[in-house]
């Protein structure tokens, strides 16, 4: 029997990537925990506290996480290069995203400056190094599809977000004088309208068609979408620095082609789903088509907080952030992630022991994660979390499905690092004899 | 001599397709050849046809599909 095997050289080794992916799940379940703990405290308004903690807990700790880990494995197998040093750059940028992170919401919580400083410090070089990764891997690549196109634009409101987060952070800290409501507003939709949806747009464009076995999407979006939304974000963001009537009608203008991008995005990614080639149903499909519905929604509610303004009820701005994120970002990366870890496991073992016949087929490790039970789990957990945002009273109990979500999700990603080490254990018995 | 092995992989997703020849090529006679139907040109698997001593020819149909014949280089 031949030894057939796999020599995708460029790739970087698989605990880069799933440093990040174990990492992630537990500061999504620490948010869990501080739902749980503050409840009808932390949904007592978006800018509490406790609120904030746990949003930056998800941004920074769960989904910044997962991007940042699936970049560093995903561009030197996409682009078709080695990147240098991709295990050193990926302990550097782990260690300082998770200290960061988890000093950010001590921060928060605490309000003491010292954590202010640390996590200003952390951040300020989990990002700087590896926007410069990032940048000197775009350079690398040759070929500049739209796929590279999306990620400078995503780089481009990475550097916006973080800028936007460290001016916060020192005003919070040290009281310096800024335009703090201009910037607290621009700065979550920079970091979730920008850098986290434009990377997911483009990440989209070659995911969905390749593991959902759709049509690819439309030309007109891939090459207009994403630097239509960039330059969407770069209009609100002077709307919000001009004065009179004529930053309100930018600021409004902006925000409806804001709206109608994502709302084209969700439409088209719905369709193409729909038109699928393979009728097996698939649970990442269902994440996907949650998220999508939800971005749908969210982007209804932004349209009225656009045309109504103040007059918008808290409780309905609380929901717009529910349905983004959690909402649509963790349902679309979960979709993702679901995807991508068994495909990793299966891909590091078929290339380090070829032909032996003990590496798990990918069917065989997505089975073991039981996607379509943690679905129905996540499904409820929304909806408890939406709830609450009318009922404070429900919130512990949203906290409670939250925390055994993430747990669960935790579960998941260790069971591949398991199966992983499992089969290299026996690859090693098998050539020591 | 034994008939093509027909793999249509069009229903399937990544890395699918690629189990199904790798674990196709291992058990390829001398003199038979692997008729793989895809619904893309699958460029990962090339160079590994190339370095384990396989030869291939791509086919682009006008509906879309790619058939990709397969063969021991030796059966030249």
């Amino acid at each position: 029997m031949l030894p057939i095997g796999l020599s995708f050289q460029q790739a970087p080794p698989i605990s880069v990537p799933f440093r990040f992916f174990i990492t992630a799940p537990l500061f999504l379940l620490a948010a869990a925990a501080l739902l749980f703990a503050y409840g009808p405290d932390l949904m007592a308004s978006r800018h509490s506290a406790a609120a904030l903690a746990a949003t930056h807990l998800v941004t920074l700790g769960f989904s910044s996480m997962v991007m940042c880990g699936a970049l560093l494995q995903l561009l030197p197998v996409l682009g078709g290069v080695p990147l240098g040093h991709p295990g050193r750059m990926a302990w550097l940028v782990h260690a300082s995203l998770v200290v960061g992170s988890a000093s950010l919401a001590f921060a928060f919580l605490s309000g003491r400056p010292l954590f202010f400083h640390l996590a200003l410090v952390l951040l300020t070089t989990a990002f700087g190094c590896f926007g410069l990764w990032l940048v000197g891997a775009l350079r690398k690549i040759r070929e500049g599809g739209a796929s590279i196109q999306g990620m400078r634009a995503a780089l481009v409101a990475l550097v916006v977000t973080v800028s936007f987060g460290l001016v916060l952070a020192a005003a919070r800290s040290n009281g310096l004088a800024i335009p703090y409501v201009a910037l607290a507003s621009l700065h979550p939709q920079w970091g979730l309208g920008g850098w986290t949806v434009l990377l997911i747009v483009d990440l989209a464009y070659q995911l969905i068609p390749m593991f959902q076995l759709t049509s690819p999407f439309p030309a007109r979006m891939t090459s207009g979408l994403i630097p239509s939304l960039l330059l969407m974000l770069v209009a609100k963001t002077l709307g919000e620095f001009v004065s009179g009537p004529a930053g309100e009608a930018i600021s409004l203008a902006a925000s409806l082609g804001l709206i109608a991008g994502y709302l084209w995005f969700a439409i088209v990614t719905w369709r193409l789903l729909a038109l699928r080639r393979r009728k097996v149903q698939d649970t990442t499909l269902q994440f996907w088509r949650l998220g999508l519905g939800l971005l749908a929604l969210s982007v209804c509610i932004a349209l009225l907080s656009a045309l109504a303004g103040d007059a918008l009820p808290e409780a309905w701005l609380q929901m717009l952030g529910v349905f983004a994120l959690p909402g649509f970002i963790l349902c679309v990366i979960q979709g993702m992630l679901y995807k991508i870890v068994p495909f990793l496991t299966w891909f590091h073992l078929q290339s380090a022991y070829p032909g032996m016949g003990i590496v798990p087929n990918v069917r065989d490790i997505h089975a073991r994660f039981h996607a379509d039970r943690q679905f129905a789990l996540l499904a409820v957990a929304l909806a408890m979390l939406a709830a609450s945002c009318w009922f404070p009273v429900l919130s512990r109990a949203a906290g409670l499905l939250w925390m055994v979500h993430a747990a669960w999700m935790e579960i998941n990603v260790l069971q591949a690092a398991h199966i992983f080490r499992k089969v290299r254990r026996v690859a090693r018995m098998r050539a020591a004899h | 001599m034994a008939g093509d092995l027909i793999l249509d992989v069009r229903e399937l997703e990544p890395p699918e397709p690629l189990e199904k020849v790798l674990e196709a090529l291992c058990v390829l006679e001398e003199g038979q050849r692997i008729r793989m139907i895809h619904h893309r040109d699958p460029h990962p698997l090339y160079p590994i046809l190339q370095r384990e001593g396989f030869e291939h020819e791509t086919r682009f149909t006008d509906d879309g599909v790619v058939e990709i014949l397969i063969w021991h280089s030796r059966n030249r």
